[in-house]
């Protein structure tokens, strides 16, 4: 993760690069391709099993009703894709919550290391890289699919330390990608400083009145040098006045200002996120992306709710505690709820140069570091696909009698046209992709 | 053009009593004979002679140069007396300094801050609101030591000691016995001291657990190590905090600091089950090597954080030999445009510790008038309140946004960029002491010096500056002085033929160029602060790698300062870092040498060569020496004019090869290090090498004053004239008459600038 002041030291030490005035990604030409685009979605904790899954696998029928977890997701039933019974099976050093977040993108094993977790083997990072990285290299690749950012790597709350519970996306082995946490660290990854700027915009007005009143009372020389300053505060008032966005597909979203970027801004920060990133690809700069909320054994304390309890403490009550599985459902409906509203957002803004809407041609893959949370199984694991362009077929739920989850990526990449014969763990890849169009 | 033809007009019309029957006036002759090539007033003429007639010969020097080279191909045109004539005519009407400064009366030039001016500035303005950063006491890192349990680095308090170098290696065993081996942590922290401006690299080097924090903002949650904690932290500049199986792995940091301040550090490291235990953080300051981070950059005790403006500023107006804000360009706006924002964001993020609430309009807004008012060097208007402080906090605006909003205007507003706008009143005075001495804005005592009309007496501002050259500030912009006027900021890349200089590399150049800065800083900050001793001191600072290098006895500890046969070396010329720096990759360049002594040190102004004459080491026959080659090379007339002032000088140095080593012979040959040196009056000196140079040179009027002249345009940004005709005399009276010394010349310096022809009331900043 990126802090404000990490990002103006970088600046500082790299602003020969980083010009005052990013230059804004142009428009580029629509592709013929159809856009392939995809968002992996991490809650942590394990999800209450019998409030997520329905009673029965096969297609939807108009009168299936999702189980009050995934109630918010009513809407899109018609493009949504459930996979029950899939597991991580990496096994080795690491505890569950760190084999859970770090090889669930990556799909293999973690190196041996110096983090203990709370029972196995000390590890460190894994040995490869993740899915998403995966995914994004081969879209790189191409000329025809290769954006600014490539992927973009997004957090909720994730804490600013890095080890195996805090990071998920990987560039490769012992190279975790640090997700920005911040919004307004994010606003200026993807705008550069607009927001400091539109500040400046008035400021320099004031500025410039100041400079008449001083100049009025000096001597010659002084003035014309006071004056040469007044022009270019001049010219980049006017810079500023033109630049507002205009070379932007889609404006830049007003960040409300002053968000708290702590566990209670929590609901305002997952909003703004959201929109950031819809707001990114719709601009085309990413076609992949990871927005992980918290961080294996995340302790959001959902206070919105109603709920003091820090979200990991909760996991580890027994099912028989039914106020506490009442409190996680009501969790994770939020967290669907959240998942709902980025749908949301992505279905209402029209593929360009396209049919439907973006949501048709992106997919939202919402997934989590267990299965269950007291269990700390790593056995069926949520798997819930919202969106389209993979050409999976969808309004259905799958399943699977304890399959690799290896296999899932495999399906990914090959039907973003990457054709590869394993993904991490090669004896875990074997049968192949799921077969899922 | 006007000045050339008015002072031509008086030469003349100042002449009549030479106007004898027979004898014609030198203004005459340069009439008739020099003014077609010359022009009327030596300005030039195009096509024909177009560098104006300037320079610093005396009068005798000048006669014998134009009886033995003019009129161009006729010399005999002229005879010796036409010539003194001619020689007495030019030198009072425009060729001397004293004639140009006369038709060209120096002024303050109009100037924004410079670009250290800028930095120091914000740095100190945020800092105000800050406790005050306490001396540095003792050396080292205060490294706290514990066994840990499981996710829990901090079980057990073991011990607690000062660590001096960043270097450990504990094998697979416990740094203390009575500790767990497979499980502990340390925890170190203080505050790290660095003398340059620049970009500092770090690395770690570890198979287990670090983190380093430079400059960071501490929180609450830092001192918790648990490894499931979330509390809120600073994020690490170098976060290698999770191992990979046994490998030793390499992080990498870097950040902009500020010299001559001190940065609170931080580093924590652990182990955790693996087979071996070592951590070793190595840093590479500015122009340095990659060395292990160790005393003495390094003191237990934290210190606040610095606010460093890291952006990326145009290089200053540095043509006139000293850098100076008389320019401003767009660059430079978007520069100081950036750096305004980044210093907002720093304040905005802050703004807790700086102004004592985030949300409290009332304290806010109190908080930005003293920003302002500290900003602008003094007491704000009513109207000024309103513009830059009222005015942002409307309704609606969120109190943070507006404080951000205001920090920007302020640090944008003409009266913050440009420090001398209107007529100067008392908070001038304060702010040019401030300025000359830390490049900053006036500190709290000053300012209220100003308020209360106690900056008008050389004896006030005398007693401010000599408070104000104690702070380490002042020590700071001192030592970029010398880098300045010794020429070392320009070294950056020393490299010798590795053939020929075995051990001549990277790591003993970054330590020639700290034995350099241990010497000048310890005879400016010693007793005595003596100019003279810095050209005639019989010791050199050395560590056991210089030492051995040098052919000296290894010292004890780090550097230590050692003795010098006086006949073989002489303070700083003989310095090998300098002896380096102005030297081929193989040989000794007499002639860089030479320029170097000619312009730095005797303050004489060189022509840029009328030809490009490259110096080819192949094209010689391999027999001569350096100073035959050099010799030949500069033989022509057209190379004379300045090589009969530089190559002496040069020769004097031959004694030093490439490297800056005594040598006897240069090739098979005795060097001949014996060489006239011809003063712009005239005179010529013998020198028989580097100790009859440093000698000279301590007693040369000539000398001395360009000395007292560069300190003053460095530390005041403007030339000594600008503040009366008399000032570079009269600075140079009281710096003999203090025995030569440098801290009390910077701090009349300071008071020379300061120091306003009519005090005005403070009361006139109400503009």
């Amino acid at each position: 993760m990126i802090t404000r002041r990490q990002f103006v030291r970088r600046l500082g030490l790299s602003a020969a690069v980083l010009p005052f005035l990013p230059a804004l990604p142009s428009l580029g030409a629509p592709s013929k391709k159809p856009v392939q685009r995809i968002i992996f979605v991490f809650t942590p904790n394990g999800t209450v099993q019998p409030d997520f899954w329905l009673d029965a696998a096969g297609e939807f029928t108009a009168e299936t009703k999702m189980k009050r977890i995934l109630a918010p997701l009513d809407p899109f039933k018609s493009r949504m894709l459930m996979l029950k019974g899939l597991s991580n099976k990496i096994r080795g050093d690491g505890d569950g919550h760190m084999r859970g977040m770090s090889c669930l993108l990556t799909g293999i094993e973690l190196f041996p290391g110096n983090i203990q977790g709370g029972s196995h083997s000390p590890a460190g990072w894994p040995k490869g890289l993740s899915i998403d990285q995966e995914l994004r290299n081969h879209l790189q690749a191409d000329a025809a699919t290769r954006t600014r950012f490539g992927s973009l790597e997004i957090g909720v709350n994730v804490p600013n330390r890095a080890d195996p519970w805090t990071r998920w996306s990987y560039a490769g082995p012992n190279q975790p990608l640090a997700p920005v946490s911040d919004p307004y660290d994010l606003f200026e990854k993807l705008y550069g400083r607009m927001k400091d700027r539109e500040s400046l915009g008035s400021v320099l007005d004031e500025v410039s009145e100041d400079l008449r009143a001083v100049a009025a009372k000096l001597p010659a020389e002084e003035k014309a040098m006071l004056e040469k300053n007044a022009t270019f505060v001049r010219e980049m008032e006017r810079e500023l006045r033109e630049d507002g966005g205009r070379r932007l597909r889609h404006a830049p979203p007003k960040l409300e200002q002053g968000v708290p970027v702590d566990n209670d801004g929590m609901p305002k920060v997952t909003a703004m996120q959201s929109e950031l990133l819809v707001n990114a690809i719709a601009n085309d700069m990413a076609r992949v992306a990871t927005l992980d909320f918290t961080n294996s054994v995340g302790q959001a304390r959902m206070r919105w709710l109603g709920i003091d309890d820090g979200h990991h403490q909760l996991s580890h009550d027994a099912d028989s505690n039914t106020a506490s599985q009442e409190k996680l459902v009501k969790i994770n409906t939020w967290f669907a709820e959240q998942l709902a509203a980025l749908a949301k957002r992505l279905d209402a803004i029209p593929e360009p140069g396209g049919n439907g809407t973006m949501l048709d041609n992106t997919t939202i893959l919402w997934t989590n570091e267990l299965g269950k949370g007291n269990s700390h199984s790593l056995d069926n694991i949520p798997f819930v696909f919202v969106g389209g362009g993979l050409g999976f077929k969808r309004g259905r739920m799958e399943k699977y009698e304890n399959e690799p989850h290896n296999r899932l990526w495999l399906s990914l990449a090959h039907a973003f046209g990457r054709d590869i014969k394993t993904f991490g763990n090669k004896d875990l890849s074997s049968g192949g992709p799921l077969a899922l169009a | 053009m006007m000045r050339f033809r008015l002072t031509f007009v008086l030469g003349v019309a100042l002449s009549p009593l030479a106007m004898g029957a027979v004898e014609e006036t030198g203004a005459a002759i340069f009439k008739r004979l020099c003014a077609g090539c010359h022009g009327r007033a030596g300005q030039g003429v195009a096509d024909k002679y177009d560098e104006p007639l300037q320079g610093e010969r005396g009068v005798e020097s000048l006669a014998k140069l134009i009886d033995r080279t003019m009129p161009d191909e006729h010399p005999e045109k002229l005879d010796a007396a036409g010539s003194r004539a001619v020689a007495e005519y030019i030198h009072g009407a425009f060729y001397s300094p004293q004639a140009r400064a006369k038709n060209n009366p120096a002024r303050r030039e109009p100037a924004r801050l410079t670009n250290r001016q800028f930095r120091e500035s914000v740095a100190d303005l945020i800092g105000s609101f800050l406790p005050p950063t306490p001396p540095a006491e003792g050396r080292g890192l205060l490294g706290e030591y514990f066994s840990s349990d499981g996710m829990n680095k901090k079980a057990k308090a073991a011990f607690g000691r000062v660590d001096l170098r960043m270097d450990f290696d504990f094998g697979e065993g416990a740094p203390q016995e009575g500790m767990k081996k497979e499980q502990f942590s340390i925890g170190w922290n203080g505050s790290l001291l660095v003398d340059h401006t620049g970009v500092y690299e770090f690395r770690i080097k570890t198979p287990n657990g670090a983190r380093l924090y430079v400059n960071p903002d501490l929180r609450d949650g830092d001192k918790n190590s648990r490894d499931d904690s979330d509390a809120k932290r600073d994020v690490a500049m170098i976060d290698a905090w999770v191992s990979s199986g046994e490998q030793v792995r390499e992080e990498k940091g870097a950040i902009f600091l500020l010299g001559g301040r001190r940065y609170p550090l931080r580093f924590d490291y652990f182990k955790y089950k693996d087979k071996r235990g070592s951590v070793t953080l190595e840093w590479k300051p500015p122009h340095g090597a990659w060395s292990v981070l160790a005393a003495p950059h390094i003191v237990p005790t934290s210190a606040p954080r610095v606010a460093v403006v890291a952006t990326a500023f145009p290089a200053d107006d540095g043509s006139t030999g000293f850098e100076r804000g008389t320019s401003v360009s767009k660059a430079w706006h978007e520069a100081t445009t950036k750096a305004a924002i980044e210093a907002a964001v720093e304040v905005s993020l802050r703004l807790g510790a700086l102004a004592g609430t985030r949300s409290d309009v009332v304290k806010l807004k109190e908080f930005v008038a003293k920003f302002a008012a500290r900003a602008f060097r003094r007491p704000l208007t009513d109207g000024q309140r309103e513009l830059y402080v009222g005015r942002h906090f409307a309704e609606g605006v969120p109190p943070e946004v507006a404080v951000k909003r205001a920090v920007l205007a302020i640090l944008k507003s003409p009266r913050f960029l440009f420090p001398e706008l209107g007529a100067p009143d008392d908070h001038t005075a304060a702010s040019r002491l401030a300025l000359a001495l830390w490049d900053s804005l006036p500190d709290a005592p000053l300012a209220e010096a100003a308020g209360k009309g106690e900056l008008r007496t050389p004896g006030q501002l005398g007693a401010q500056a000599e408070r104000m050259i104690h702070d380490p500030r002042a020590k700071a912009k001192i030592a970029e002085f010398f880098r300045h006027w010794l020429a070392v900021e320009f070294a950056d890349d020393v490299t010798k033929d590795a053939a020929e200089f075995p051990g001549f590399d990277a790591a003993l150049v970054a330590d020639l160029r700290r034995s350099l800065e241990l010497f000048v800083e310890g005879v400016v900050w010693g007793d005595a602060s003596d100019w003279r001793q810095l050209l005639l001191a019989e010791t050199i600072f050395l560590n056991e790698r210089l030492a051995k290098f040098y052919g000296a006895t290894p010292p004890v500890g780090e550097f230590d300062e050692v003795k010098f046969s006086p006949e073989q070396r002489a303070g700083i010329f003989t310095h090998p870092f300098l002896l380096s720096v102005f030297a081929y990759n193989k040989s000794s360049s007499p002639i860089h040498r030479g320029v170097f002594l000619t312009r730095n040190i005797m303050g004489r102004f060189l022509k840029p060569p009328p030809q490009a004459v490259e110096f080819k080491e192949e094209k010689f026959n391999p027999s001569l020496t350096m100073r035959e080659k050099v010799t030949e090379l500069t033989k022509k007339a057209a190379c004379q004019s300045c090589h009969t002032t530089i190559n002496p000088l040069g020769f004097s140095l031959e004694h030093y090869d490439a490297v800056g080593r005594w040598r006897e012979t240069d090739g098979k040959k005795p060097v001949d290090a014996a060489a006239d040196y011809t003063t712009p009056d005239g005179e010529v000196v013998k020198l028989r090498g580097a100790r009859d140079l440093a000698q000279f040179t301590a007693t040369s009027e000539d000398a001395r004053r360009s000395f007292v002249r560069q300190m003053f345009q460095f530390l005041v940004k403007q030339a000594p004239a600008s503040h009366g005709a008399d000032t570079l005399q009269k600075l140079d009276k009281t710096f003999v008459e203090s025995g030569t010394n440098i801290r009390k010349l910077a701090a009349e310096i300071a008071v020379a600038a300061a120091l306003l022809p009519s005090p005005r009331p403070a009361t006139a900043s109400a503009r």
